[in-house]
């Protein structure tokens, strides 16, 4: 009787909306081909719904006060705003290409690359006015900054360039070859990290005027790099060769090599130390347990490709039923 | 639940086109290989569940019987060029570039791109009606894309290819001149720019609506009865469209999957029985050549049509 009646509360509260204090946090994960993204309950692994894109959407960053996750729909030509917390739209607005996009480390920046469009945008990011365009040679794919907020570091895909634009005069800074296929970038003690899709190395890059320093061997078609929230492991996705290895940051040596099948692409840290980790062909996120290298499967939309983890959010679970 | 041809599609890429671009330094088309995977297991199913359907229904009740019927593989030559091989990765490279530079470009001007979803936003997420109102404006394009192209000289010269077969089956629907299919895709892309479609939003309603297209060709004895005629084409319905003595601007039916806009506009005839389809006034070639000799014959017809005017025979 007690089974039953602990139920019925339950599912009051549920029909009332009312959040249990056991919430599991939100993860999101954006379906490029599908047009969605999917709203996952990081507590049972269960895709709880899908909010509609418009056309294609890929990447996500967090405003700098927290508030909004804004979501680049490229064919679609519009910037959502989701509540991080709950997933609802606060707002749709039309922003030209939005592929990928970062804001500056001093909040005072978004930097918007639009791939199709070969188009680098830089945003006053408390406005969302445009600042600055600045038309680069070829699909301007990913983007990292300085830690002082003074250049952003951008990959020229379909050309073997990265290139550099001051934020402070708002001025080009070099564009240098580093690669057959630049990726992936990361600002890391430093130096800039570049991940070559189209060969199995990350380039080692000098800021100052974009030398390549050295080779990092990962594996075939290094996409993305990505380091962990205690700054000791960095992490690489290896889209051809269908892995994602670990380095050690200060030496940058491989130290563990995962089988990721499925085209891995972006990833994200859950505080339970799991890694979630976007399987493009394959229409699924892997949960990665860096412990034991096995991984839980969750199947979400076409082309599942950026990602964000929100562990302080309410369990979706609850929140969708309202 | 993930669906069956997305991970079939997955696993090329993954295993076959993803390494041969990688081993050919082509990583840069890695997307675009990823949509064209989509295109072609979705076209190869489309091919297969036509014939798996087809051919049957050809076997039970044909219109026809041809003691020699090679004619017809020529025409599933242009079906697998037309819905799994090169021309999906053309129009898929051609319309996702034009629909970036000409949105885009609009985004920049303040303008909001044209979408449904725009102008009625409570479809925003409702994917099958969505994709069905999209699939009804398209419907109505390619009527009127396909009248006009019965009542210019130049344009019948090259649609009349499509025409010229006389073993009309459900293969025939892809036998057109390249020409004619690349007036096409201007015409799609530039209605489809208006209104925002993306195609590859909807695959399975694609699959669905080609499906139909192919089957209105189908050399069977096949009605949907007086009120599914009215409501989907049949085969009987568009085979008097492909009848001898509809060739050119006297024909009927244009319709590829709603009769409504035939009905709409006046072209839709209903009485027609199960005729005989050619086209008398062509070449030979091209209803019987090879693909190059029809694409050839096709492109004489549309040159000569530029000349002075004669009788539609010698055109």
């Amino acid at each position: 009787m007690r089974r039953l009646t602990i139920l019925l509360f339950l599912s009051f509260m549920t029909l009332a909306g009312l959040t249990p204090a056991w919430a599991g946090g939100i993860a999101f994960i954006v379906n490029s081909g599908g047009a969605s993204i999917s709203v996952i309950d990081m507590g049972t692994l269960k895709e709880v719904r899908r909010i509609p894109a418009l056309r294609e959407p890929h990447h996500v960053a967090l405003s700098p006060d927290g508030r909004s996750l804004l979501v680049g729909d490229t064919t679609g030509n519009q910037m959502m705003f989701l509540d991080p917390n709950t997933g609802e739209v606060q707002k749709r607005i039309p922003i030209t290409d939005p592929y990928q996009l970062g804001f500056s480390p001093d909040g005072k920046y978004l930097t918007v690359n639009g791939l199709a469009r070969n188009q680098v945008d830089i945003y006053d990011a408390a406005t969302m006015k445009l600042i600055k365009r600045f038309p680069v040679v070829a699909t301007p794919s990913h983007l990292a900054y300085s830690p002082d907020s003074s250049t952003v570091f951008v990959s020229l895909q379909d050309s073997n360039k990265l290139e550099a634009f001051d934020l402070r005069t708002m001025t080009e800074k070099w564009a240098m070859p580093v690669g057959k296929t630049p990726a992936g970038v990361l600002w890391l003690n430093g130096k800039v990290l570049v991940a070559d899709m189209g060969t199995d190395y990350i380039a080692v890059v000098d800021p100052a005027d974009g030398k390549v320093l050295e080779h990092v061997v990962t594996g075939k078609g290094a996409h993305q790099l990505f380091m962990s929230p205690d700054s000791k492991v960095l992490w690489v996705n290896n889209r051809v060769g269908g892995t994602t290895v670990t380095l050690d940051p200060t030496t940058l040596k491989v130290t563990r090599r995962y089988a990721i099948p499925g085209g891995p692409d972006d990833l994200d840290f859950a505080p339970n130390g799991k890694i979630w980790i976007t399987r493009r062909w394959a229409e699924k996120v892997a949960v990665l347990d860096p412990a034991t290298g096995s991984y839980d499967t969750i199947d979400v939309g076409r082309s599942p490709h950026g990602l964000f983890l929100n562990p302080r959010a309410p369990s979706p679970t609850v929140v969708s039923s309202r | 639940m993930v669906d069956p041809l997305d991970i079939t599609a997955g696993w090329l890429e993954e295993h076959l086109l993803i390494p041969a671009l990688y081993q050919v330094g082509l990583m840069n088309w890695e997307d675009v290989s990823y949509g064209w995977a989509l295109f072609a297991v979705y076209g190869a199913v489309q091919v297969v569940v036509t014939f798996a359907v087809c051919l049957p229904l050809e076997r039970w009740r044909p219109v026809e019987r041809w003691p020699d019927s090679g004619a017809v593989w020529v025409d599933v030559i242009y079906t697998v060029l037309s819905r799994v091989g090169i021309l999906p990765l053309v129009t898929y490279v051609m319309f996702y570039r034009a629909q970036v530079f000409v949105t885009g470009w609009m985004a920049d001007q303040g303008l909001v791109p044209p979408t449904l979803e725009g102008v009625f936003p409570f479809l925003l997420g409702q994917q099958v009606i969505t994709f069905v109102l999209y699939a009804i404006i398209l419907d109505c394009a390619e009527y009127w894309r396909h009248r006009l192209s019965h009542q210019f000289r130049w344009w019948w010269a090259l649609h009349s290819l499509h025409h010229a077969q006389r073993q009309m089956t459900f293969w025939s629907d892809d036998r057109n001149h390249l020409l004619d299919d690349l007036i096409s895709f201007v015409w799609f892309g530039f209605i489809a720019l208006l209104i925002g479609v993306s195609p590859l939003q909807f695959p399975l309603l694609v699959l669905v609506l080609r499906f139909l297209e192919s089957l209105s060709h189908a050399n069977v004895r096949l009605s949907f009865g007086w009120l599914g005629d009215r409501l989907l084409i049949s085969p009987r319905f568009h085979r008097a469209h492909h009848g001898i003595r509809a060739a050119g601007d006297r024909s009927c039916n244009y319709g590829a999957v709603l009769p409504w806009w035939d009905m709409l506009f006046g072209t839709a005839d209903f009485a027609r029985d199960y005729v005989q389809t050619g086209d008398p006034s062509g070449e030979e070639a091209l209803a019987t050549g090879t693909y190059w000799q029809q694409q050839m014959a096709g492109l004489r017809r549309f040159i000569r049509s530029f000349g002075r005017r004669t009788a539609r025979q010698g055109m």
